[in-house]
This record gives C-alpha cells, sequence and structure tokens, in this order.
C-alpha cells in the first residue's frame, strides 16, 4: 500500500524542517476567491510589518495583482501563477523558497489559490493552515467543506459587517465549527473596516511566541 | 480538479512499481480513496488516462475504492459513521473523536504481465 501523495509529503517535510531550523513560521491561508486574504493581509502587514520580518508567497493562477497590492508594504514578496492550476504543492512552494532570505524572515505567509477544496489536500510544509470564509458565503461553509475546516488551527469569519444584509447565522456557524473541531479558533472581523484585526493580530503574535519557543 | 495532480502522482508511482515489478505492461491498478478526499471517481479515471499515456499504463483500467468515512468517540467508544457531514459522536453528542477512515488515498495493487 503506497500513499499516492507520498512525494508532495515528503517534500513538505523537507520545506517543514528547513522552516524550522530557521525559525521560520509559515501560515497557510485558504479561502474561496474574494473571502478577503489579500486585505486581511494587507491589514496585517499595516499592523507588524514594522516589528516582524514578514515574507508573502503569493499563488495566483493568472495575474501579479494580489502580489502588487503588497508592494507598498515593502516586504519580499514571490508571485507564483499556477497557469490555470487549482492549488500550490510543496515542489512550488520549495522552489521559491530559495528567493527569500529565510535568516531575515519570521512569518511567512502563503496565499494559496481561491479554493476551499483542493488546496486543503496538499501539505506545502507550512506551520499552520488559517481558513478565511465570509459571511456573504453563507454558514454552511465548514460543513460542506470538512476537510479544510477540520484542518485549519483557526479560521477567519470575515465581512462580519455585511451580516445585517445577509441571512447569515453565527450561531449555526459555530455550532457547526465546534462540531467539526472543537479546538479552533474562530476570529470574527471586518478586514476592510479594521473590525477584529486587533484580535487576530494578538492571536497571531502568540503563534509566533509558542512557535520560536519551540 | 485536484484529480489532476493525484492522477500524475500515481501515474508515476505506477511506472516506478511496475519497473520494479518487471512488467512490461500495466493493465489493472486499485487504489483506494477515503470520502473526506473530496475525489471525483470520473474526473480522476479521465486524468489517470490522460496522466498515464505514454507510460506502461497507457491502457490499465483505473479500480477506485471509496471508503466511508467512519469515526471513534473518545468520550464513550463508539464507532460510527456519521449522519451528515457533521462528526459528532451520534451515540453521546460528544465532538471528542477520531476519524478512523475516510482519509485514504492509497494504492492498494497493480496488475500486469
Amino acid at each position: 500500500m503506497k500513499d499516492i501523495l507520498d512525494r508532495n509529503q515528503n517534500m513538505a517535510e523537507e520545506v517543514r524542517s528547513l522552516l524550522r531550523e530557521k525559525k521560520v513560521m509559515m501560515v497557510n491561508i485558504i479561502s474561496s476567491p474574494g473571502a478577503g486574504k489579500t486585505t486581511l493581509l494587507e491589514r496585517t502587514c499595516e499592523a507588524m510589518a514594522d516589528k516582524i520580518r514578514i515574507g508573502v508567497i503569493e499563488g495566483d493562477v493568472a495575474t501579479d495583482r494580489d502580489a502588487r497590492r503588497l508592494q507598498k508594504y515593502n516586504i519580499p514578496i514571490v508571485c507564483i501563477n499556477t497557469g490555470g492550476g487549482c492549488h500550490l504543492d510543496s515542489h512550488s512552494i520549495s522552489k521559491v523558497l530559495g528567493h527569500f532570505d529565510l535568516d531575515q524572515t519570521d512569518l511567512l505567509f502563503v496565499e494559496n489559490v481561491g479554493n476551499l477544496i483542493c488546496p486543503s489536500q496538499f501539505d506545502l510544509g507550512e506551520t499552520f493552515k488559517l481558513a478565511v470564509v465570509s459571511t456573504a458565503e453563507g454558514d454552511d461553509k465548514p460543513a460542506k467543506y470538512p476537510m479544510l475546516f477540520t484542518g485549519a488551527r483557526a479560521i477567519i469569519l470575515n465581512k462580519t459587517d455585511l451580516i445585517p444584509y445577509t441571512n447569515f447565522n453565527t450561531a449555526s456557524f459555530e455550532s457547526d465549527m465546534a462540531s467539526l473541531n472543537p479546538g479552533i479558533t474562530i476570529i470574527k472581523t471586518s478586514a476592510t473596516g479594521g473590525e477584529g484585526i486587533d484580535r487576530w493580530i494578538g492571536w497571531l503574535t502568540s503563534q509566533l511566541e509558542s512557535f520560536s519557543a519551540g | 480538479m485536484h484529480e489532476l495532480k493525484i492522477a500524475e502522482e500515481l501515474s508515476a508511482m505506477v511506472s516506478h512499481h511496475a519497473a520494479e515489478a518487471g512488467l512490461r505492461i500495466v493493465e489493472r491498478v486499485n487504489i483506494s480513496v477515503g470520502q473526506f478526499v473530496q475525489v471525483v471517481p470520473d474526473l480522476l479515471e479521465a486524468a489517470f488516462s490522460i496522466a498515464a499515456v505514454e507510460s506502461v499504463a497507457s491502457a490499465a483500467r483505473l479500480e477506485i475504492e471509496i471508503i466511508a468515512a467512519e469515526m471513534r468517540c473518545r468520550r464513550c467508544g463508539t464507532e460510527y459513521r456519521p449522519d451528515d457531514d457533521l462528526h459528532a459522536c451520534t451515540a453521546c453528542g460528544s465532538t471528542d473523536i477520531d476519524v478512523v477512515h475516510g482519509k485514504e488515498l492509497f494504492i492498494k495493487s497493480i496488475e500486469g504481465e
């Protein structure tokens, strides 16, 4: 019996051990298209880029528009265009790590291709996965895409400012999440308006501290 | 469409194992796929036939066994199949559970000559 994704898993372990040695925490961000990954990264850079050395790997089917949005923060960014591919894999991450000075990096974000199914299947060697879901997508997403939501350490519930205009049921979302992944941290934000960003930064900082403490 | 990437990895593995076993032609590849892996069998079959086109498995038949999700409750020990996509224990309602089956993705056997 041979695991079909052995090669991806082996490379992911190589990436993980290199990043552990270099003391770089890598966060693999997964969401649908338009949930707010790039806006969340903008807010994160604004709050942290002067204290924490951040790098970003942007995975996109085409264009470098997301990468250009982050250029103003003066951080190293590498763009991977998958040319139609629906997810990143550990080999694509390993290939671009050489573009970063890992000795001068504390935190590396991977903005995966917008998709709830395929990216959750491929370990990139990340420290943890972060799921982002926006209220406009509906409260049933965790139940429909359990692979991602059971595998993530935290979930950003974004666009909470839109709840009055949708049929999003926060209680039902939270009870589904409690059933799927009781240990998960749920952080509610409106990344555009900045609401909840302080909670996200606080949580992320605590993760960085426990990561560097080993 | 992660089926294409899975098919490419599968094709490379089948070629490797066929060479090790001295097979000239692979006739059948048997794999197991857990329910949570979210693979569409028809898509995986089509993707495999494309990925394997220039290999010893170009005419191979791909047999996919889907393994249903199965959980074990850590609190009361009940083993159960979840009713729906939510995973809580059907006996005691606990969410402290282990996934026993449903995440598999492996080659069971390769047949050929």
